[in-house]
């Protein structure tokens, strides 16, 4: 027996706030983000739905056409050397980055004073717009002002043509992409790094274990999942590479470069068939939704085993 | 009333130094400045000195580059008359008249990439405190729908955006770029400063409510002022990836609301490149975001990885 | 000033985690009602739940006889202290107490803020941190500005959660004293929150023991010691632990007697209505027992198992047909492995039924919940 059951909780008492407004409360919260978030994802759908028509500039009332785009597509040799292109991209950059970045990240872990000293610059080459990057790098590239082959020159490897050959195209825009994305693995490695537990190492120390032992049994396996972060970003990045190939050739040498994304430009932009652009672009983000489940998968076991050691 | 002795939190911050001993692979646990240096020591610094050349040489020539004048641009490496020419050009202060318009670009990415940032700093904050506090259904649909923006090719948006924006009249307009960078912005403002809320104890708004604020105000005065520096940092890194964004003013933009990454790129074309305006030009557009990179340092790690790794 | 109530208050987290089990208490008009319990069970979501700052998922709180379920936190007119104390990290010590004190609610000219919070920093000693941030305090120093900020303004119920928790032993005692002085304490109704037993019995004027989201026994402290429901209530309260032995009553030439620890222990069961074969246990608290044979009670023998001195004191655990058995006595030199004999007033002796746990009552219940509480006078000397 309350007061509460004779006089029911009512709106005149003070600080009083309706079950059902409580209950909408984070809702209210969320509401604009939400409405962005639809503002950016009614063009997303949009894309889906072109990939099953025939939407060209030319053809402003397009049908449906099923799936013939996609049969299209995945039977054509063009989409065939685009996926190849994209895959020797994205598993050499991020092969080499990664295997730089640990390095680097290991390197000013020591906490010298050169290292200390220099370790604040690290982040510079990550914050330049990767377009302006490029740019940058095309110009060291030139044969003209270029600096690159007349520092190479001493050492033999002066008038190299940088981007005339596939292969050589290839490794310049693997170069550029490293350049820039090197500092980004380094970075997430050295937090790693900084936020190990010390008790293992000294109890290493203690045992008598040598660096190499330490390193390849204890600091290794506790950063596997920072690197593993380190590697889903860059490998997700890499999939839908297309400033670092735009701003060096464009694709060329022919079509040397061409990687999905800049080959969904050409199709979209360059020859207005929007349709068919955006069946690239709908297959590359099933490989990109795909790899990424899988790599997290992965980076959950590797966390597993580092909280285990 | 017993005395007891003043906390002590000075000790913890030589730890990180001791594990990056303990990892670095490089010999026994102590301070490499207290004991003589070994050989093994010097040739680490090489290499780390070797890897920071590779890093920093670009930026040192393409500043040198940008200083020559168009005379010694074919004749000269290192040493040359430096001359303030190709920024003049680029600025649009030189006699000859100048077919980029640089300094409109500058003023575009500004107004594009700032405007994205307060719209998503505007939605994202509240939004951000709803996950982090609150458990309510649609919530990790949401959160994840935020993330694929991150990982999704940008192409796959741009092309419908594209054909809408020739439509409704957003292309080549600020507020069309504003609207696609929130793809950029909003998962990024978002997921970091739900982190940012999630270290923070619930229990300080709980005891401003308590101490007779409501909701709102405990949030004003008692949350926000705390993840004031990583709202900072989110929105510098959200305004960083945006002006550095390429393809989407690459393609939704022609003369009006171009941006300097694409008027950057406009410099190597034509019949008689000029590479040295180009170097000037690239500088100029890289200088917001390093200096805004540099100041939010301590705070990158856990924005690049949207909170995945707490740096 | 107001009365507190919770209504079958239950408490689910997701839909695996219950957090309380349909909790009812009724606290009076300025009582200080403890509230005590492992971690886990349940303590501070009872709290959170009062304050409004946890919406409970069936049942609700009264204040004041008053439904609040749906009056926001910031309007019930309660006080609460953090366990980890929730200062401000950013203000100062004086500005995070001032800080209700600025509140629309519960404002105040800045010159009377000033006096007020003069007197409550005076009395708890902290009136020369006034200018410090959190960060430069230490445990007992943050704790008392938590408490501060409690203090300073009116409330109807104060809620303490486990606020002398985080200070060592003998500051917790002087501290202890302190709070029982402090007058908005005394006549405020209070909801305090501890798992120290010591703090219990010195501060309640009653005590409920909280148990996995569910309550085990509400009531004073000397029917908590006396009368405890159950084993698990015992065993939460004493230091060292009540000794428990299992066993069976047996009929006896002057009626049953309890037979445990293979016949080691062999006491009297004429204190209370036991048949012979009934499976119990027999709880005996090491404060009751005494050295050597005296007349008129029941004797252990046994081995000694291992001593450590307690000041002025020792606990002696013995060892007695495979049972460990602890006692309290003064200072003595007796080696491990002596023999000796301890007597057990008959009157202390609980006992327990086997299979569930709960207390046999005595014949004499009414009169043993009245005597003091041994453990308290040790406590205070």
């Amino acid at each position: 027996m309350s007061v509460a059951t004779a006089n029911p909780p009512g709106s005149e008492q003070d600080g009083y706030v309706s079950p059902a407004r409580r209950a909408w409360r984070p809702y209210f919260l969320v509401l604009p983000a939400l409405l962005l978030t639809i503002g950016i994802l009614y063009p997303f759908v949009q894309g889906v739905i072109y990939s099953f028509q025939n939407l060209k500039a030319t053809r402003p009332n397009p049908e449906f056409v099923g799936f013939r785009n996609y049969q299209r597509i995945l039977t054509d040799n063009d989409f065939w050397h685009a996926a190849w292109v994209t895959a020797k991209f994205a598993i050499g950059a991020t092969a080499v980055e990664t295997l730089l970045g640990v390095g680097v990240a290991l390197l000013l872990a020591r906490n010298s004073k050169v290292s200390s000293f220099l370790e604040r610059f690290l982040i510079l080459p990550l914050m330049i717009a990767p377009i302006i990057a490029t740019i940058m790098w095309r110009l060291m590239m030139q044969p003209s002002v270029g600096i690159l082959n007349y520092i190479l020159k001493p050492i033999g490897l002066g008038g190299i043509a940088w981007t005339d050959t596939p292969a050589m195209a290839m490794f310049s825009v693997i170069l550029i992409d490293v350049w820039i994305y090197t500092p980004f693995v380094a970075l997430l490695v050295l937090a790693g790094l900084r936020s190990l537990p010390s008790a293992p190492f000294e109890a290493a120390a203690v045992e008598g274990a040598g660096p190499w032992f330490t390193f390849r049994n204890l600091t290794l396996p506790m950063l596997a999942p920072y690197i593993l972060v380190a590697v889903i970003f860059r490998f997700m990045d890499s999939l839908k590479v297309f400033d670092v190939i735009w701003g060096l050739t464009q694709g060329g040498p022919g079509d040397a470069l061409i990687a999905i994304q800049p080959k969904a430009y050409q199709e979209a932009i360059s020859f207005s068939n929007f349709s068919t652009g955006q069946t690239y672009m709908v297959i590359l983000w099933a490989i990109v939704y795909l790899t990424t489940r899988l790599l997290i998968s992965v980076l959950g076991r590797a966390q597993a085993r580092a909280a285990g050691v | 009333m017993a005395t007891d002795k003043p906390s002590q939190q000075v000790h913890q911050q030589a730890i990180p130094e001791a594990q990056g001993m303990a990892v670095a692979a490089s010999g026994p646990a102590v301070d490499p400045d207290a004991r003589p240096r070994s050989i093994g020591g010097i040739g680490l610094d090489l290499l780390t000195i070797a890897y920071f050349a590779f890093a920093l040489f670009p930026i040192i020539w393409i500043l040198m580059l940008s200083f020559k004048s168009q005379d010694q641009l074919f004749t000269t490496y290192f040493r040359f008359d430096p001359t303030l020419d190709s920024y003049k050009a680029v600025l649009g202060l030189s006699s000859t008249t100048e077919s980029v318009p640089f300094m409109k670009y500058f003023l575009n990415s500004l107004i594009a990439s700032f405007g994205a940032v307060a719209v998503s700093l505007l939605v994202g904050v509240p939004a951000a405190y709803a996950f982090a506090r609150y458990q309510f259904k649609g919530a990790n649909d949401m959160l994840f729908t935020l993330l694929s923006f991150r990982f999704a090719p940008e192409l796959m948006v741009i092309i419908p955006v594209y054909v809408i924006y020739q439509k409704i009249g957003l292309f080549d307009r600020h507020l069309g770029l504003i609207w696609v960078y929130q793809l950029i912005t909003l998962p990024l403002i978002v997921w970091i400063l739900r982190s940012y809320f999630q270290d923070l104890t619930p229990e300080l708004e709980q005891s401003a409510m308590l101490d007779g604020y409501n909701r709102w105000q405990a949030l004003v005065k008692v949350v926000v002022p705390l993840v004031k520096p990583g709202i900072a940092a989110a929105a510098l890194l959200a305004f960083i990836f945006a002006w550095n964004s390429f393809i989407f003013p690459f393609i939704l933009t022609g003369s009006n609301a171009q941006t300097v990454t694409v008027g950057a790129l406009a410099f190597m074309g034509g019949a008689k490149p000029r590479y040295n305006v180009t170097a000037a030009a690239a500088l100029i557009s890289l200088i917001p975001p390093l200096v805004l990179a540099l100041s939010i340092q301590r705070y990158l790690v856990r924005g690049l990885t949207f909170g995945a790794v707490k740096g | 000033m107001a009365t507190l109530a919770l209504k079958g208050v239950r408490k689910e987290y997701g839909k695996s985690v219950v957090a309380l089990k349909g909790l009812d208490l009724d606290i009076g008009d300025g009582e200080f009602f403890v509230l005590l319990g492992p971690s886990g069970a349940g303590k501070t979501t009872t709290l959170k739940c009062v304050a409004g700052l946890e919406q409970p998922t069936l049942g609700h709180v009264e204040i004041g006889g008053l439904d609040v379920s749906n009056i926001e936190p910031n309007a019930r007119k309660v006080a609460m202290a953090f366990e980890n104390y929730a200062l401000y990290p950013q203000e100062t010590v004086y500005d995070n107490i001032a800080f209700p004190l600025r509140s629309r609610r519960y404002y105040r000219e800045p010159g009377e803020a000033q006096s007020i919070i003069e007197r409550v920093t005076t009395t708890l000693g902290i009136n020369h941190l006034l200018q410090r941030l959190p960060r430069e305090l230490s445990g007992g120093q943050k704790q008392r500005v938590a408490l501060a900020r409690v203090l300073v303004r009116p409330a109807d119920v104060l809620l303490l959660d486990e606020p002398l928790s985080h200070l060592d032993a003998k500051l917790r005692a002087a501290m202890r004293a302190e709070l029982k002085s402090l007058g908005e304490l005394q006549s405020t109704t209070s909801l305090y929150v501890t798992h120290d037993y010591l703090e219990a019995l010195a501060l309640g004027d009653r005590i409920a023991v909280l148990n996995e989201g569910e309550l085990v026994q509400v009531g004073t402290r000397e029917e908590i010691w006396h009368r405890p429901v159950n084993t698990f209530v015992a065993k939460a309260f004493g230091q060292p632990q009540i000794n428990l032995v299992e066993g069976e009553v047996i009929p006896g030439h002057d009626g049953p007697r309890f037979h445990g620890a293979n016949g080691a222990v062999d006491l009297p069961m004429h204190g209370f209505d036991v048949t012979p074969g009934r499976k119990v246990i027999t709880g005996m608290r090491p404060r009751d027992l005494v050295m050597d044979a005296k007349p008129g009670m029941a004797h252990i023998k046994g081995s000694v198992w291992v001593t450590e001195p307690l000041g002025r004191q020792q606990e002696v655990t013995l060892e007695a047909g495979g049972q460990h058995i602890a006692v309290i006595t003064p200072l003595s030199s007796l080696a491990i492995g002596d023999t000796v004999t301890i007597s057990v007033p008959v009157s202390r002796i609980l006992l327990f039924d086997a299979e569930s746990g709960q207390r046999i009552p005595a014949k004499d219940d009414a009169a043993g919940a009245a005597r003091p509480i041994a453990e308290m006078e040790v406590s205070r000397g």
